[in-house]
């Protein structure tokens, strides 16, 4: 499998109040095309932040990312704009809309910013995955119109727009109900078999056994790492007790 | 504590803090300044016109005056407690010159006096009557202070030799606006001189009580007494003393208001940058039960604070720079006025300065009650409220390129937010167009149209002598065989009496003679071409009470002459007070005579100004352009210092409200501008955003300003040329300082600060202000 990206020996330092923390401490990880990724570990063992260095969001302070080939250190602030524009897509815990645009314009502004001459096509594209989504009808709404779970679904929406090559998703089921949050893997898991790489920061086991490989995350690095031989349905159980056993044993 | 978070407060943002603390010191300068001067100069004026016993009643005559007559009418009348005939020797500007300067420039009318036996003193710069020895010439101070005259000068009037001894203050002409000018010489110099000028009489009056001037004034005119020139009274004497320093004041007010303005602006946008800022801290304030009012005092204590300090660095600065305000106040009126009265004054003008600034902090900090303690902890920010977002979408948006709709769409959904941006580009754009305007129309050759003069070329006036007829009729007679004059007409002002609708009589001077060879500006009607009929100037119509097609009834001895008013024109010559006919009359003697001449086309007015001026040595000849700018000089440059003025401080005050506005959205919008940077927006976008919304407000602001500036701003200037005596004003515009240089300043200044204000979109960080 391609890697699609590739992070070597990642370090992340924090000002807090004059004092310096290691958030991320010599990370490595990989993740191949197409791949399904989940990040364990508890709360400040860096996975959030894990993916926002791997977004370009954050710059790591030593270390090698790598993106389709591409080196990010070697990118101007612009160039990485440009990545999460085109191939990354981000969805966050708490939905991050703008509260002046509307649901449907939320969507549309990552694509409109190069490609307004197909304005009438992308705004096709965007109804279309709404529609998938189940928020069809929301797209006129003002943002606080709507309910949480359907403003993560619009976050995903805008995540998919571009046709991303990996959506890094941090928590995105942590602030919604468990009906909801199902909904939402299952709009992943579907997302994940038309190819896109799925990068997704979780507390939930059974979430993270949907996934291919779960990585667990303590004081800043990978300590440990699961891989599911099978995967669907019938293996969901089996992959959910290795998962838990995995926490149990590492403490999470 | 409380003084520690201020302090920590004012430090964090000292750039702010220091501009907020200069505007509030410069306002409150600015009017204690006001204060003071208003006291001194009120002060000086009524002690200048009380030591010099200036005279109540002012009768101008340039015939010689029937003595005897005078005196009987003074012993008759009640009301005279004193009068008295002076004499004033008015001597050819050509004839004078004062160390290396020859007055022949002059617009002034200047003369020689002896000094008077028993009121309207000439006096010292110490407030002492003068009494100058032989030789001695004792100087108006307005010569001393634009500099043609320093003490110890020598100085030759008609050959004779003087020496400047000192420089006085004459309580009737000291100022500017007063068009003759009063020499000092000892009796001896006088008498040696008397006979190379023409002699002016100056009637006096001083009354019991100055209320019975109005009584006195119609007992004089009934009685037929002198009245061949201007008559003036002591009400008009003050006002034109207090006329040049009381305009500074009137300049001093308005760019104070102008300068609070601007300390309100900057206070505005630094206590909602720094409420946005804090949002989440008072809203856990409000959460731990702290009452709103406790939290705002934390607010307001800063604002106590660095008002206090500037009112009391603006008292300082005040103190200071009256010492160099009152200098030309000083030197031309006088030392007066009430100390403590002027310092409480300024006290009260610093006190109210301060507790408008509490108000107005107190009054944005109202905005305290709209934070909902739970909204500021989860999103970090101020809720606004009725913002409606589903009239400008970026779905249906086919034709603006992203960002810039972005940009527009911010602005009409935020309108309130930029209004007080437009509002400031409208005021900046007033603020240049309209002196800027006033500036190019008081300098056009159309003006002259406005000042009761037609357009000729050159103006040939000859005072009123007793061979006028002949000097006229020689004059003529040269211009007929000159090949190089085309037109020329021949004015001759008298004075007649017009009787008003409340059947008083009144003087009126009329200027006779053929006025459609050189027409000036008529609001309304036309030129008189009848017999029966006259013009009247704009001031003359408003006192006569007459409009085109009334009757105005001239009386001379009991015979009445009705007249038809065909026109009202605009006039600022003479006091503003003129009339046009040309009817022939010989029963009366001539003011003046005014013969205006329109030259062949490329003949040098100048030439032939100097060529007449020699030939014609009985008159004084004026090119119309050099009459304009001499007379109107002073003023075409303080417009222009005003117009210059105007710009660099509209253009200031934009940049600076554009970069605190830029910084107050910057800490409003982090959150969307994280958004917008997570999802692909480069720093540079979200700048063009930022451009476009500027680039919005200004186009608006520069249209609305421009339109404003040419309506509102044109009354404005209109009425204040009104007061001199013109009407139905027009702005001369020049479209390329108007329409293309003040528009790209206003840009420039604009898009400069926007763009420099929206770099720090760079330094926002992503995971910051994205709170997970």
């Amino acid at each position: 499998m391609k890697k699609l990206i590739k992070a070597e020996e990642i370090v992340k330092v924090f000002d807090q109040g004059g004092e310096s923390q290691t958030v991320l401490s010599h990370a490595s990880l990989d993740i191949g095309e197409g791949e399904f990724v989940a990040v364990m570990g508890p709360s400040g063992s860096g996975k959030s932040t894990l993916l926002f260095v791997l977004s370009g969001m954050d710059p790591a302070d030593s270390g090698t990312i790598t993106f389709d080939g591409a080196d990010l250190s070697n990118m101007s602030e612009d160039e990485l704009a440009d990545l999460r524009r085109t191939k990354i897509g981000f969805v966050f815990q708490q939905p991050t809309l703008l509260k002046n645009l509307n649901i449907i314009d939320n969507i549309l502004l990552p694509s409109l910013r190069d490609n307004r001459k197909e304005a009438k096509w992308i705004k096709k594209r965007a109804e279309e995955l709404m529609e998938q989504m189940g928020i069809g009808e929301l797209a006129d709404r003002e943002i606080n119109q709507v309910s949480g779970g359907q403003l993560q679904r619009a976050g995903i929406c805008r995540a998919l727009m571009s046709g991303p090559k990996i959506i890094l998703a941090d928590e995105p089921t942590g602030a919604l109900n468990s009906k909801t949050a199902q909904d939402i893997m299952e709009l992943f898991s579907g997302i994940n078999r038309e190819g896109t790489a799925l990068l997704l920061v979780t507390h939930d086991p059974r979430v993270a056994a949907r996934a291919e490989r779960v990585l667990f995350m303590s004081d800043g690095r990978i300590v440990s790492e699961l891989k599911f031989l099978a995967r669907g349905r019938e293996a969901l159980e089996k992959n959910l007790i290795k998962v838990m056993e995995k926490m149990n044993e590492l403490g999470i | 504590m409380f003084r520690r978070i201020i302090r920590n407060d004012i430090l964090k943002s000292r750039t702010v803090s220091f501009i907020t603390l200069v505007f509030i010191a410069a306002a409150a300068a600015l009017v204690s300044l006001a204060a003071l001067l208003t006291v001194h100069l009120t002060g000086a004026i009524d002690g200048l016109m009380i030591q010099a016993k200036t005279p109540h009643f002012l009768q101008m005559n340039t015939g010689q005056p029937n003595i005897s007559r005078l005196e009987s009418f003074a012993k008759k009348n009640e009301s005279v407690t004193e009068f008295q005939v002076l004499e004033f020797l008015n001597v050819e500007g050509s004839e004078i010159v004062i160390g290396a300067n020859s007055l022949a420039g002059s617009v002034q009318d200047n003369g020689f006096s002896t000094q008077s036996s028993s009121f309207d003193y000439l006096l010292s710069l110490d407030g002492t009557v003068i009494h100058p020895s032989d030789g001695e010439l004792y100087v108006p101070i307005a010569y001393g202070r634009d500099g043609t005259a320093q003490i110890g000068d020598k100085a030759v009037i008609h050959g004779k030799q003087f020496t400047v001894k000192g420089f006085l203050r004459d309580s009737q002409m000291n100022s500017l606006l007063a068009s003759s000018k009063r020499f000092l010489i000892s009796e001896h110099d006088y008498n040696e001189l008397k006979n190379f000028g023409s002699m002016e009489y100056l009637v006096e009056f001083r009354l019991k009580n100055l209320d019975d001037l109005g009584a006195f004034e119609t007992a004089y005119i009934n009685e037929g007494l002198e009245a061949n020139g201007p008559t003036v009274t002591y009400p008009l004497f003050k006002m034109m003393n207090a006329v040049s320093d009381g305009l500074m004041i009137a300049v001093i007010l308005l760019v104070s208001a102008l300068v609070v303005l601007i300390a309100f602006l900057c206070i505005r946008f630094t206590l909602l940058e720094k409420m946005e800022e804090d949002a989440r801290e008072i809203g856990v304030m409000k959460a731990i039960g702290l009452r709103t009012l406790d939290i705002k005092k934390l607010y307001l204590g800063k604002y106590t604070a660095l008002g206090g300090a500037g009112c009391i660095i603006g008292g300082g600065i005040s103190l200071g720079l009256s010492k160099i305000a009152l200098k030309n106040i000083r030197l031309t009126i006088g030392d007066g006025g009430n100390k403590t009265l002027a310092i409480s004054l300024s006290i009260i003008g610093i006190l109210l300065i301060y507790l408008l600034i509490l108000v107005y902090v107190s009054h944005v900090l109202r905005r305290f009650h709209k934070i909902s303690a739970a909204q500021a902890i989860r999103f970090g920010g101020i809720e606004e409220t009725g913002k409606r977002t589903n009239r400008l979408t970026l779905s249906n948006n086919m034709f603006l390129n992203t960002n810039v709709f972005l940009g527009i769409k911010e602005v009409f959904q935020r309108k309130r937010l930029y209004a007080t941006m437009l509002s400031v580009v409208v005021v900046s754009a007033f603020i240049i167009l309209v002196p800027l305007n006033l500036h190019h129309t008081i300098s056009s050759p159309e003006f002259g149209t406005y000042m009761g003069i037609g357009r000729s070329d050159l103006i040939i006036r000859m005072q009123n002598t007793s061979n006028d007829d002949q000097m006229v009729k020689e004059t003529v007679q040269m211009l007929q065989s000159d090949k190089d004059v085309s037109q020329y007409a021949v004015l001759t002002s008298k004075r007649f009496t017009a009787r008003t609708i409340t059947g008083r009589e009144e003087p009126i001077k009329i200027e006779l003679g053929n006025h459609s060879i050189f027409p000036v500006l008529y609001v309304t009607g036309k030129e008189p071409q009848k017999q029966g009929e006259i013009a009247l100037s704009v001031l003359n119509a408003k006192e006569l009470k007459k409009q085109v097609g009334d009757i105005v009834v001239l009386t001379d001895h009991g015979m009445e002459t009705q007249l038809v008013v065909c026109g009202i024109y605009s006039d600022i010559t003479n006091g503003g007070k003129t009339a046009k006919a040309s009817f022939v009359d010989d029963s009366k003697e001539a003011l003046w005579n005014t013969i205006c001449v329109k030259l062949s086309q490329d003949v040098s007015v100048d030439k032939k100004v100097g060529e007449y001026g020699k030939s014609l040595g009985f008159a004084k000849i004026s090119g119309i352009n050099g009459y304009i700018t001499q007379t109107f000089g002073p003023t075409i440059r303080s417009v222009g210092k005003a117009a210059a003025v105007g710009m660099v401080a509209a253009l200031f005050m934009t940049l600076l409200i554009t970069l605190l506005m830029i910084k107050m959205l910057l800490a409003k919008e982090r959150y969307s501008i994280a958004v917008m940077k997570s999802v692909g927006y480069t720093s540079k976008d979200i700048s063009a955003q930022y451009l476009s919304r500027f680039l919005l407000i200004l186009t608006t602001g520069v249209i609305l300003g421009t339109v404003l500036a040419n309506t509102l701003g044109e009354t404005l200037a209109g009425a204040l040329i009104a007061s001199f005596g013109a009407a139905s004003f027009q702005f001369v515009i020049d479209p390329i300082s108007a329409y293309l240089v003040t528009p790209l300043l206003l840009g420039g200044t604009v898009l400069l600060a926007a763009f420099f204000g929206s770099s720090g979109v760079k330094n926002i960080k992503i995971s910051q202000h994205i709170k997970e």
